[in-house]
């Protein structure tokens, strides 16, 4: 067992982080439309020029292919940064990408990999559906083989970024006569195509990064179905095994930064009271806890990182570390609007204050996207503990 | 960065797990608390363990010890707290490393053959002085009455004989595995002392506390998962509904923070990070955290059962309360927690 990183690790450590010094867009990112599009896009292809398009992907593919160490090295430097964990660029390189990689065929990757890789391109998912949320195999969004066409008709709900999308990773129902997980086609819907109609879904703090997508017979060429007709469940379900726990350390990091920030916060206001909030004894303790918390939280995702150098298939911690993060990030970030009191109220006042309370309101959406709190702790009690379904 | 035990320490943890199944089961730690033998230990299973080198485990080469570092020891006590095992463990082995460090070899030698050290509990913090001598009211726990007790504080380890405090008084502690007595000191010189600075003495016993509280965590998501799955109610394991369910894949995250944080406050220690303090008071407030809420969950997935004397858990929500009364408390680390500078 050991804590410290190789003289290798450290050396790469201080290349990564002169490089983003260096690098990082210091403008502010856009909030939405085709701004953000390319500051994201541009900022991707400043990466690849330099070699960072992605730490993780296979080098056959123009990713870097560091050891995991390493890409926990990146993504700790990375956060530091204070750059999202997640933009326009996250389904094409974290997820269409990685399934691209493991299912499709040659002609497919060698289209669609380098434009993702060289922030030519944007791609969002189309898997919920307004009936499919937790239960995702029961999704309905019909497609009729017409020819050398899918013929997909139906209803896709909470896409990331449809309206700046290229493509869309599309789950659709080919089959409706075989039990839910066995009739379902994985397909890249170009989502220029006509019969698509996007409507963007105003979020809790104001935001529409999220988009119904109405599908009315929309016509997509059947050589973009990857691994098959009717196994897209097997397809999808195939990036799981990619992903190993490296890229997490962007949102552990970045809480355990905001905490630190709500301490100093804590210190600079006052209460109703005038004493500075710090004074207010069970605010600090949760603060001290939030602390232990993070630094927990580090602790559990290095176990996960070490299990998982070895080992192909990542283990049950990613579950873990999702439950508790979710947890964790609520009870931060309330933290955030408690300091501020009352000032919270006028959204506009100042710039930081507004952060914190958007910091907030987004932080419901952590125990609910990619798998809510309820569908971790099933896996976990199913998977890790052997509990009956 | 590997937080992966090595074979070493896979052995340290097969080992100390057999040992414990073996002399110290749970069954046996009952007869002798029936019989009114305290602390719950039979003097040959104490010594076996001496035998075995667990109080030497990690004092360094050049101080007659093994030279493991405290992540090996961890892995020790983790075994010690699953199985609910008695007796002074943490307090003999940090006070053979007090002897040790404070220039008592010959003392420490004898600690690590066999010679049990307690633990002494103040009932506020003025009640231990700068120098580490008892100048208050505290509880001893495990002593022997011609031996001597252990004082922590953040600054000094001591070593205080028994013999120089006044008003000792045997009480039942809440851990039946546990004797534990009342008494106060009269500001006797302590027989060895370590300050903060030569040895992080308290920082050890805050990991060593955590790898017992994760032996505890552990045993109860296992003990509460296994009712779950095999306890039938309405034709089917009540593990299948989500009320029993979700608590159980909570205790399974508690137990994975739980001990991973205690090896991270481990590794601190023996690499001497510049965030030891903090890491290593985390490690304890988080142990605790975990355990408290698994006991309390387990007893409660148990039903009926759980509230009884005949059912394990409740021996373990008595010394999980007790390691939570060690070194300190919650509140008084977390108020630590937050003066400390930001980790590294």
């Amino acid at each position: 067992m050991d804590l410290r990183f190789s003289p290798e690790d450290n050396a790469f450590r201080e290349e990564v982080r002169t490089w983003l010094a260096a690098n990082v867009p210091t403008d502010r990112r856009p909030k939405r439309g085709p701004e953000m599009r390319e500051y994201d896009l541009a900022w991707q292809r400043k990466l690849y020029d330099a070699g960072w398009g992605n730490v993780a992907w296979p080098i056959e593919y123009g990713g870097r292919d560091l050891p995991l160490i390493q890409q926990l090295v990146w993504f700790e430097e990375y956060a530091r940064t204070g750059m999202r964990p997640i933009d326009t660029r996250f389904v094409g390189l974290a997820h269409a990408g990685p399934t691209l990689m493991a299912r499709a065929t040659d002609e497919q990757k060698s289209f669609h990999l380098p434009k993702i890789l060289k922030g030519e391109v944007v791609w969002c998912q189309g898997f919920s559906e307004p009936e499919a949320g937790s239960d995702l195999a029961s999704l309905r969004t019909k497609a009729v083989v017409d020819g050398d066409q899918l013929v997909v008709t139906g209803q896709k709900i909470w896409t990331s970024f449809a309206d700046n999308a290229d493509y869309q990773e599309l789950l659709v129902r080919t089959n409706p006569d075989v039990p839910k997980h066995k009739g379902i086609t994985w397909v890249i819907c170009d989502m220029a195509l006509p019969g698509i109609e996007i409507r963007p879904i105003r979020t809790i703090e104001g935001g529409a990064d999220f988009s119904e997508v109405f599908y009315d017979e929309v016509r997509i060429p059947i050589e973009n179905v990857v691994g098959g007709i009717d196994n897209g469940w097997s397809v999808a379900m195939s990036t799981l095994a990619f992903e190993r726990g490296t890229a997490f350390t962007i949102s552990q990091v970045q809480l355990a930064a905001s905490v630190e920030e709500l301490i100093e916060l804590a210190r600079s206001r006052r209460s109703l009271n005038g004493r500075p909030v710090i004074e207010d004894d069970s605010l600090a303790q949760r603060l001290a806890r939030a602390r232990a918390d993070c630094a927990a939280l580090r602790a559990l995702t290095y176990l996960g990182i070490s299990k998982n150098v070895d080992s192909d298939q990542p283990g049950p911690e990613g579950s873990m570390m999702k439950l508790h993060y979710a947890d964790l990030a609520k009870r931060v970030y309330k933290l955030g609007i408690e300091i501020l009191g009352s000032r919270s109220l006028a959204i506009p006042h100042v710039e930081d204050d507004t952060e914190w309370i958007d910091k907030h309101l987004i932080a419901y959406s952590t125990s609910i996207g990619g798998g809510t709190s309820e569908i971790q702790r099933n896996i976990i009690g199913e998977r890790v503990l052997g509990l009956p379904r | 960065m590997n937080l992966l035990p090595t074979p070493e320490q896979i052995e340290i943890t097969d080992s100390s797990a057999a040992f414990v199944a073996d002399k110290v089961s749970i069954e046996r730690t009952r007869e002798l608390f029936e019989q009114g033998v305290l602390p719950a230990i039979a003097d040959a299973a104490w010594a076996a363990a001496a035998e075995l080198g667990w109080f030497a485990l990690g004092l360094p080469e050049e101080c007659n010890g093994v030279g493991c570092g405290l992540a090996d020891e961890a892995l020790l006590f983790r075994q010690i707290g699953r199985g609910l095992v008695p007796g002074p463990f943490l307090s003999t082995v940090l006070g053979a490393r007090t002897a040790a460090f404070g220039g008592e070899q010959d003392l420490a030698d004898e600690i690590v053959s066999g010679r049990r050290v307690g633990l002494v509990i103040p009932d506020s913090l003025d009640a231990i002085g700068a120098d580490g001598s008892i100048v208050g009211a505290v509880q001893l726990v495990d002593a022997d009455l011609d031996g001597m007790v252990l004082t922590v504080t953040a600054d000094v380890a001591a070593l205080v004989e028994v013999a120089s405090l006044v008003d000792v008084n045997e009480v039942p502690c809440l851990d039946h595995t546990a004797r534990l007595y009342r008494a106060t000191g009269t500001g006797a010189a302590p027989v060895a002392s370590v300050a903060a600075s030569e040895d992080p003495i308290e920082l050890r016993g805050h990991v060593l506390v955590a790898a017992m509280l994760t032996g505890i965590t552990e045993w109860a998501r296992d003990t509460g998962a296994e009712h779950a799955a095999n306890r039938i109610q309405f034709d089917k394991p009540i593990g299948v509904n989500q009320a029993i369910k979700h608590p159980c894949a909570d205790m399974a995250v508690q137990a994975q923070l739980s001990y991973s944080q205690m090896l991270f406050g481990a590794l601190a220690v023996d690499e001497g990070r510049p965030d030891v303090v903090f890491q290593a008071l985390t490690a304890h407030v988080t142990a605790v955290a975990a355990a408290d809420f698994a006991t309390a969950t387990t007893l409660q997935i148990m039903g009926g059962m759980g509230f009884t004397h005949e059912h394990d858990v409740h021996l373990y929500v008595k010394r999980m309360e007790l390691l939570s009364h060690t070194f300190g408390a919650p509140g008084l680390w977390l108020a630590r927690l937050l003066e400390l500078p930001e980790p590294s």
